[in-house]
Formats: C-alpha cells, structure tokens, sequence
C-alpha cells in the first residue's frame, strides 16, 4: 500500500483537541496558563502554521544537522585555529556561550509549556518540535566549549554563568524569566518566538554564522548555522497566533506584549551583539557596522513582519533606533572598564585604526566616546593602570539590570529616568525601560539589583573584591583587556585622535 | 553622622555611579567623593574649573558649603555634577 503524501493526512493527524467528559475545559487549559485572553478554543483551531513538519521527517533533518556540524568539529580539532584565532574572536566565543547555552534551556521549558498548554493543536505541533529544537541547541552550545574548558577556563562559564550572581547572568536571567520562564503559552508564542527569535536571534545567527566564516572558525560557523535553521522553523510558531489574538479583538494585548519584548531583546543584543561586532571583531574582518546590521535586518526586515501581521510599531520605534547610534558604544566602555566582573575578556577596539573605523561609521565617536578612551589611554600610557579599574559600582537599570549609561564626552546625555514606587526609588536606562516597569509594577518590584543587593549588605565584604566573590569570579576567570594592553603600543607613535 | 549612597551623574562621564558618602560631609565634599570615580579615570581635569552639585534637571547647584543632612536629598537620588566657572 502506497504512503500518503504529508499533505493528505497532516491536518487530520493534528486535530487534537478534544472534549474532556472527568474535567472542565477550563480546569485542563487555565487561562493563566494558556493565556488565550478569553479567546474560545475553536477561533483558536484556524491557527494554520506555516511550516509544516512530520515526526520522521524532523528527525532525519536533525540528524543530517547534528552529524554535519559535529563532522566539522572532528575534521577540525586538530587546525590550531583557536590557538591562532584573534583573542577578540575568542572573546566572543565565551560571551556567546556563557549567555546562550543554558537560555536554551530555558528556552526548552518555555516550548514545553506551548506544547502543553498552547490552544491551537498546530502550535502545540509545532512546539513539540521547537522544544527539541531547545535541547539540541542547549547541549551542543554546552559539547562545542567544553573541549576548549582545558584551554582556558573562561570557557567553564558556558555552563557556569546562570549559576552565579555574576550581572550579565542576572541580566540574561531576569530578561528570559519576563520573556518566557515566567510566561503562558500565548505570551511565549508572541514574545519568545516571533519577538525575541523572528526580530533578533534568528537575523543574529545569520549574522554571526557569516562573522566565523569571516574569521576562519568553520566549527562555530556551522554549530551557528545549523542552530538557525531550527530557528527559522520555530520561530514562526508566533505570528499564526498573533493573527488569532488580533482577528478576535485582542490587538492592544498583543501589541503590548510584544512591545514589550521587543524593548527587552533589544537591550540583550545591544550588550552581546554591539561590542561583538564594532569593537571584538578584528577591523579586517568587519563587514558592516552594527548600527547597519540593526537598520538592515530591525528596521528593514522586521518592522515590515510587524506591519504585515497588523499591529503598529511600537511606540519608542524612533527612541531605540536613536540609540543604535551610541548605547552599545556605552555597553562596550562599561564592559572594558569593569572587565573583572566578566567571564570573558573584552577588546578595547579602540587602537587608531579602529577609531578611524568608527569615526567613520558613527560621526562624532572621537568627540564623545573618544574623549573619554583618551582619557583610558593616557593613563596606560604613562603608567596609571590602577586608574582604569573599577573602584565602585555602575548603576544598574532596574529593567534590564545593565549599568545606566549614554553619551560621555561633548554629547554629554547621561540621565537617570526615576520611578518612586510604593515608596522605593527605582532607577531606569531610558522611557522605554521605565514604562516596561509600569506596564505591570507588581511583576517587577521585589527584584534586586546587583546594588540593591550591595547596599543590603548582600556582599561582603562590601568592596570589589567581595563583589567579585559574590559574582563566582574566580581568578584566572576574570576578565582583563583581550589583546593584554598591546593596542596601547600604537599611541606611543601617535596621540590620541580626539585629542590632536 | 550616617552612611549615605548617591549617585553620581558626572558631566562628560558615560554611566551613573555609585558613590557612599557621609550626612556630614559638605557639597564640595560629596563633590570630591564623585569626582575621584570620574575625573582622571574618563573625564579629563578642567583646572580652570569648580565642580559644583545640583539635583537631576534642576539649573540651580546647592551652596558649596551646605551638608548633605541639612538637604532634602533623598539616598539614591541622583545628583549631577557639573564643571561651573570658578
């Protein structure tokens, strides 16, 4: 007997909702879980998914994908190209995998919870896939590191970093607990997968899959690679059920929700993937600036997504496209000067090549954020290392639990965006952050800040020395200046270019 | 006396900071305490120049000379230091 074609059987197959004779149906799908917005179950059953996948045929996709990026590594184990890959690259991959792998995770459950809790029998199909998907992508982001851990124990921190206090970790951690840990079904099809994996992570991957080719790391860019194309696949679980949430009268929430999201991506990928991309990446290898990798794949490919499906733009569109001209170049000072609270060593960036580089791609780099890496390198130069170590700590946004920080230097814009609520004073990067905040207070106030923490006598003993402790850094963990200050050489033939 | 955190918005600096000082110090002292975060480590010194203290958004600084425990400021609050003519 011949097989049936997909096609002819696949909608019947995942026809899977039923009427419940020993439970309600709102006892085995609680609002609070499914979060469906009152929407009925059967204007949920038109939720069409547009890929469409059978069991057999995922798994021998993901069979092909695993051999083929795990064939590359063998092939490659023996290159040398660690050894001789740029330190900045390196960097990047211990920024990479400490944010990522355990997300994944993370991630895992929040499909899991679509998978059991989604309304539509298609998203809950799709789900199922998407939580293999996590899986495979938290152990293999877990398997590729741990063959450098006796290298470098930097690299120990790809499975480490959401063990610990350390503040990137607690960055991550308290953006995927809003975004999807702590979410319903509805919410993680809309913020998970269509904002945070359609707008950034999906384009991200593309991107750097391209940026380890560029650098020669072909083991990274086809793990990269063949995670992405899982990405693309899920990733659309969201936009069928924003289409749903929409066509019943459900706009608003759905626009909130992934206003919301969008905001909270943006921040994560404007620390990752900023400083990545303009300052990590050897100059030789830089295709494009991150300001135009974000007008490339945010505003021109994405915001398109955002019409197409009906909803506005969000509100701050205009205030976040501003910032892709200065708040990762502030991300990047935060991360040189506070380089012992990291797990991975930072590049400067900043030799006179690359400040040419910069000038050029951001008008004005020299006479804000130059003026103040003068300032950095001058004491290199003439022996005052300790005045480029922290003595005291950032201020942290109360949203994205990243230092407040913007423009130094003529552009001087640095502002604190306050909030008194309940009789605490909550401290914001920007409007955006603070409306978050406001968007549902209870949800967010009882959460420390690493300086929340500091002055509740947290940390001990209350100095850097104590807060690295608290953060699990150990030495030989810590972060110091990537190339070992050797970018400081060049100044020695030529001053600054902010200050001629 | 009392342990008093505020946070420093220093003009030309990039990020807010936190900075302990004390309910008896004066605003040229608090002023002194913010400034050794940010002058000589990313701001560059104007010699020329005092530092003076004032709320975020207001146009006026606080008296030079008045303490931190005679000021309705507020822990946490921050405070923006500006480079004023002498």
């Amino acid at each position: 007997m011949a097989l049936l074609e997909r096609h002819e059987w696949y909608d019947i197959a995942r026809s899977t909702n039923w009427t419940p004779k020993y439970v309600s149906e709102d006892q085995l799908f609680p609002d609070v879980m499914t979060g469906a917005q009152g929407v009925p179950v059967e204007k949920w059953e038109v939720y069409d998914e547009p890929y469409k996948v059978s069991y057999p045929e995922y798994v021998r996709i993901q069979r092909e994908k695993d051999a083929g990026a795990y064939s590359v590594k063998a092939a490659l184990e023996r290159s040398r190209i660690y050894e001789n890959a740029d330190p900045g690259w390196r960097s990047i991959l211990k920024a990479h995998y400490g944010a990522i792998a355990l997300g994944e995770y993370a991630a895992m459950s929040a499909e899991a919870r679509m998978c059991r809790f989604g309304r539509a029998p298609g998203m809950r199909n799709m789900a199922t896939f998407g939580m293999m998907d996590e899986n495979r992508h938290a152990q293999i982001q877990l398997y590729f590191p741990h063959e450098y851990a006796p290298k470098d124990r930097q690299f120990d921190w790809a499975h480490k970093a959401y063990h610990t206090n350390e503040w990137a970790a607690i960055a991550a951690r308290h953006t995927f607990d809003d975004l999807f840990m702590a979410r319903s079904a509805t919410e993680i099809a809309v913020m998970l997968t269509f904002a945070f994996e359609t707008g950034f992570t999906n384009m991200q991957f593309l991107g750097l899959a391209a940026d380890a080719a560029e650098a020669g790391d072909f083991t990274f860019a086809s793990l990269i690679s063949s995670i992405q194309t899982d990405e693309s696949r899920h990733a659309q679980i969201g936009g069928p059920a924003l289409q749903v949430l929409i066509s019943n009268g459900r706009k608003a929430e759905a626009q909130k929700l992934v206003d919301i999201a969008i905001a909270r991506a943006w921040r994560i990928f404007c620390i990752l993937t900023g400083p990545s991309m303009d300052y990590n990446t050897p100059l030789q290898h830089r295709k494009q600036s991150f300001k135009e990798f974000m007008q490339e794949w945010i505003v021109g490919q994405f915001e398109r997504s955002l019409i197409d499906l009906g909803l506005d733009l969000p509100w701050y569109w205009d205030k976040m496209i501003a910032e892709f001209e200065y708040q990762h170049h502030a991300y990047q000072m935060g991360l040189w000067f506070w380089r012992p609270t990291l797990w991975w060593n930072p590049a400067a960036g900043v030799t006179p090549e690359c400040r040419a580089w910069l000038e050029d791609k951001y008008p004005g780099w020299n006479a804000s954020f130059g003026q103040a890496w003068d300032v950095i390198t001058d004491n290199l130069l003439n022996g005052r290392p300790e005045l480029t170590a922290p003595e005291t700590l950032p201020i942290v946004c109360n949203m994205s639990q990243i230092p407040i920080c913007a423009i130094p230097g003529d552009g001087w814009n640095v502002k604190d965006y306050p909030l008194d609520y309940e009789g605490r004073l909550y401290h914001f990067n920007s409007e955006i952050d603070r409306w978050i905040f406001e968007q549902d207070p209870k949800r967010y106030r009882d959460h420390m800040t690493l300086v929340d923490r500091f002055l509740a006598g947290k940390i001990q003993p209350p100095d850097l020395m104590g807060a690295l402790a608290y953060m699990s850094l150990a030495p030989g963990e810590m972060g110091d200046d990537a190339h070992g200050y050797a970018w400081v050489e060049a100044f020695k033939k030529a001053p600054p270019l902010a200050a001629e | 006396m009392a342990l008093f955190p505020i946070i420093s918005n220093f003009e030309r600096d990039f990020v807010l900071l936190l900075v302990p000082v004390d309910t008896e110090n004066t605003m040229d002292e608090v002023t002194a305490a913010a400034a050794h975060h940010s002058v000589g480590r990313r701001v560059a010194p104007q010699p020329n120049k005092v530092i003076r203290v004032r709320r975020q958004g207001a146009k006026d600084f606080f008296p030079r000379d008045k303490r931190l425990g005679e000021t309705d400021i507020r822990p946490m609050e921050a405070l923006e230091f500006i480079f004023a003519d002498a």
